[in-house]
């Protein structure tokens, strides 16, 4: 089984350890990754932020790159996201049809992280080892655009001493929001605390999601209150094993 | 300054240009989706009880009775209501005024006299036991819509083969579409204070209803 | 009792200011936000709980869109079937094409009746032409007979949510609004004695003031009939009592078929107030004689519309039957409320229908003041993908910018065109990787956390740490990695 690593920019700047953790996962799992240099961005920021012809471009890029891959994994599910939803009126609506056909054949291919390793791998028990108590927060996009459904609680609770407490409301949106968690600041802080208190509110030693945007903005949030909980990418928590425990943030 | 037929001329230009690229995907109406539920699936006895019991859960008194009971249970109600003025729509049986209190029957009453009445009686349409919805078409013997407005207290006579199940039969039941309908789904109310559900703020604030049981 | 800063809040998006500023004062009004949150968990938790009582939920959604688009699709034809069967039972229709017409047909019919009072059923859209301003202005004065509109013209203040207008309000500010205004000095504060001091205020200009201005919540072409919707039997009163009533309405409400009603009356109690119907109801056709208003008047409103309907993407706004389900959900709603949206049209709906109404000229930030979490589209019972139509307004918004002067002064415009060019090539991420880690070093503490950032930057740590960039990226392992390995 061949796949292709999309890191995504912010993993790749911000996050590195999501993406070592992916690609130790994965190998472990008999997963043949490539990792193509040239990749940057999906081009989410742009379009959400209303920047469409800058964001068609970076599809476009994105599409070069990618067009004959195998299987192309991705440890965020707001790009996925972006690439599912927003990549075919993209192309529709800037006139490329023919790269919309293109990106049709591909878009089968594409895989969330939490997707890969339960509809393409088949596995829910990857021999993870995590002896914490963790809460998982559904980010919007895995929810409701994603529908990733249980596929993480799945994975999580075949954890080995891994103990999952439930998040109350869990389906309440962070506050992140993209370029909103600048362009609202005040009230995405606002939202931000609510749920914190929530989070916080589990006594879990750790955050999880599968996505680490959401888990800046918790994590950053839990860092300046000295809270006693850090926040990591399902990922990571998924890599670990007794003999490698994972890694920790710089 | 624009004329009348000037803006209706401009607007259904505008409607016009704004929707003459139809989208491949636009339905005809009779190939609009519509895989809701239409047909109730309670039996009688069911349905008439999910009709009591949404009706007592908006507050209403209801009572059950047989056919030849029914001027009697009328009787009992208006007894217990403890007022004495009614009104009551032009078409309503005779026989259910009865005796002992001040019926106003409504041949073009003012609406002062009205005002004055303590109470109303009336029939219905249909009754929809999914959202205890009382339906009314303003027939002779339900009465003009003020009548059931501006007393404090409706008695409703509902017979059991008026009732069904959900909306959509209500709807199979109108041969045509009714000119006016006013649909009765318990009592006045609001919840504009701190969301706390208050009765009665215009309109009855006391809804009896008397089921009765013409399918037995 | 706004809880703005700066008194009377500013519902006109010409004037108002923009979304973020407008949210701060009400972000930091402990008692506002408590009333809010409060209303909207209620609603929520009663729509939700009848939602999963109704098994064909989602078959109703469906059936729902379905119509609202095909209605709009032939908004014409509807139109002018619906003005004929209403013109033949008695009624008489009026096309306005924008805001100032609306008032002046409305002010000229209440001339002709001589009118110098009127009664008001809540109308949104009266709202939006600010009607009663107009009216006051020409010596007629509108009495509000909604219980949380009657709050809200007797507090001088303005709305706060489409179905539920005065909820940031709470009993002891309402006690004391009424006790004030119908100088009732022992009213205590407990709901029910509110409610019959409205009911007491109300009656005698019910049965006294023989002209009524309503709005409406469908218009059915089939019949000409119009369907009103309400809790609280004020409605019933002003369609029935006054010799004159005019019915206010965008041109959008229609449906094709009386029996269409079916799928949405299932559909909007539940999403609106979390009940299965209102308690009332009301479906009347022009005029009828011996029961109703003698005379009958339905003011057709475009007021931007029509624009909104000529755009594709845009065009399923029009389907909004306001049930206010988007607003009940939103998590950003849920702390501002409605009134730092500077409209009459507040939350996810109005973040998309306002700035469109306006043609993109003023409220701006409105598509903007959203996290895009898709809780609305969920909730909306006609589907309208509220997030897909905020991304079309934001691109829009952007487009007028690329050619404003402003620009170069903007830092987010300045910054999302320099990501651009950095996301264009590998070679240039990864100088800007680099160069992102050296400057940001400068601001790392010892903890390996930055804790402070000038400019755009200090937004976000304002109230959160950033984790200062590690000193390999992802694609400097993985490469360093292939040399080691293979």
């Amino acid at each position: 089984m061949r796949a292709s690593l999309f890191i995504t920019c912010y993993n790749d700047t911000l996050f590195p350890e999501t993406g070592r953790a992916v690609v130790r996962l994965l190998e472990r799992l008999g997963v043949e990754l490539d990792f193509h240099p040239q990749q940057t961005c999906c081009g989410q920021m742009h379009a959400n932020t209303g920047f469409r012809p800058e964001a068609f471009s970076q599809a476009k890029r994105f599409m070069g790159l990618y067009r004959n891959a195998e299987t192309v994994v991705i440890p965020s599910s707001s790009c996925v996201a972006m690439i599912r939803d927003q990549y075919p009126g993209l192309f529709e609506e800037l006139g490329d049809q023919a790269l919309r056909r293109e990106f049709a054949a591909l878009l089968p291919r594409v895989y969330e992280l939490s997707e890969f390793l339960i509809d393409r791998l088949g596995v829910d028990d990857v021999g993870a080892y995590f002896p914490h108590r963790v809460t998982y927060h559904a980010s919007c996009h895995s929810l409701r655009g994603l529908h990733v459904g249980d596929r993480p609680m799945r994975l999580l609770s075949k954890v080995r001493g891994l103990e999952l407490v439930p998040l109350e409301n869990m389906d309440r949106c962070c506050g992140f929001g993209g370029t909103f968690s600048i362009k609202n600041a005040e009230v995405s802080s606002a939202m931000l605390v609510a749920k914190l208190q929530e989070v916080l509110s589990t006594r879990a030693e750790y955050c999880t999601a599968l996505d680490n945007s959401c888990l800046m903005h918790l994590g950053g949030a839990m860092h300046r209150q000295y809270a006693a909980m850090r926040t990591i990418h399902l990922a990571q928590i998924l890599c670990a094993t007794e003999a490698a425990p994972p890694e920790e943030a710089e | 300054m624009r004329t009348p037929i000037d803006s209706r001329r401009l607007i259904l230009d505008r409607i016009r240009t704004a929707t003459q690229n139809q989208s491949q995907g636009a339905l005809a109406y009779a190939e609009l989706p519509r895989s809701y539920i239409r047909r109730g699936r309670l039996g009688a006895q069911d349905r008439l009880k999910l009709m009591i019991e949404r009706l007592r859960e908006y507050d209403a008194e209801v009572v059950e009775c047989a056919p030849d009971e029914l001027q009697a249970a009328i009787g009992a109600q208006l007894a217990l209501s403890g007022r004495r003025v009614f009104v009551a729509p032009a078409g309503l049986p005779a026989d259910w005024l009865a005796a002992g209190f001040d019926w106003k029957i409504d041949r073009d009453l003012a609406i002062t006299e009205i005002e004055q009445a303590e109470g109303v009686v009336t029939t219905a349409f249909c009754g929809v036991a999914d959202t205890g919805t009382i339906v009314l078409h303003h027939a002779e013997s339900e009465g003009r819509r003020v009548l059931t407005l501006l007393p404090d207290w409706h008695l409703c006579i509902l017979y059991a083969s008026q009732v069904v199940e959900t909306l959509p039969e209500y709807f199979d039941r109108c041969q045509l579409p009714p000119p006016l309908a006013t649909y009765i789904s318990g009592p006045s109310a609001t919840a504009d204070i701190e969301m706390t559900r208050i009765k009665g703020v215009h309109g009855p604030r006391f809804l009896n209803v008397v089921l009765v049981r013409d399918e037995d | 009792m706004s809880g703005s800063f700066t008194g009377r809040p500013v519902l006109d998006p010409r004037l108002a200011p923009p979304f973020p500023t407008a949210a701060l004062p009400v972000l930091r009004n402990p008692q506002l936000r408590k009333n809010v949150a409060h209303a909207t968990d209620v609603i929520q938790s009663k729509r939700a709980r009848l939602v999963a009582e109704k098994t064909d939920w989602q078959q109703l959604r469906t059936a729902a869109a379905a119509i609202r688009s095909h209605a709009l699709n032939h908004l014409g034809e509807y139109l002018e079937e619906f003005e004929a069967r209403c013109n033949a039972a008695g009624g008489t229709v009026h096309w306005a094409s924008d805001a100032a017409e609306a008032r002046s047909i409305i002010l000229e019919l209440l001339r002709q009746e001589q009118a110098s009072e009127v009664i008001k059923i809540k109308t949104m859209t009266s709202a939006e032409i600010q009607l009663n301003p107009a009216l006051e202005a020409a010596g007629i004065h509108a009495h509000e007979t909604d219980l949380a509109e009657l709050i809200l013209q007797l507090g001088e203040d303005e709305p706060s949510h489409i179905v539920v207008p005065a909820l940031h309000v709470n009993r002891s500010q309402v006690r004391e609004i009424f006790a004030r205004r119908m100088g009732l000095e022992g009213l205590p504060d407990d709901p029910p004695a509110l409610a019959a001091a409205a009911r007491n205020y109300l009656r005698q200009k019910f049965l006294t003031i023989p002209t009524a201005i309503s709005g409406a919540n469908f218009l059915i072409a089939e019949t000409g009939s119009v369907a009103i919707v309400e809790s609280e039997g004020n409605g019933r009163m002003c369609l029935t009592l006054p010799r004159t009533l005019i019915t206010l309405t965008g041109i959008e409400k229609v449906l094709p078929r009386f029996q269409d009603l079916e799928v949405m009356l299932q559909l909007l109690a539940r999403s609106a107030t979390g009940e299965r119907m209102s308690p009332y109801t009301s479906l009347w056709t022009g005029v009828t004689p011996g029961d109703g208003p003698e005379r009958f008047h339905v003011v057709l409103l475009d007021n931007g519309r029509s624009s909104i309907l000529a755009r594709p993407t845009e065009r399923q706004t029009l389907r909004c039957i306001r049930c206010a389900a988007c607003l009940n959900t939103c998590p950003v709603y849920r702390l501002t409320g409605g009134h730092a949206y500077g409209s009459v049209y507040p939350g996810p709906i109005g973040a998309i229908l306002t700035p469109q109404l306006m043609h993109m000229k003023y409220a701006q930030s409105l598509p903007f003041a959203s996290s895009l979490c898709g809780a609305c589209y969920e909730a909306c019972p006609v589907k309208i993908d509220i997030p897909k139509v905020l991304l079309e307004l934001r691109s829009q918004v952007v487009n007028q910018e690329r050619v404003q002067a402003a620009r170069f002064g903007d830092p987010m415009f300045i910054g999302m065109k320099a990501a651009h060019r950095i996301f264009s090539g590998a070679r240039r991420f990864r100088a800007a990787q680099w160069l992102g880690r050296f400057a940001l070093r400068l601001f790392t503490r010892r903890d390996g956390w930055i804790h402070s950032l000038p400019g755009l930057g200090a937004k976000w740590t304002q109230t959160r740490d950033l984790r200062g960039l590690p000193s390999q990226s992802f694609r400097q392992w993985w490469a360093a990695r292939g040399k080691e390995d293979r």
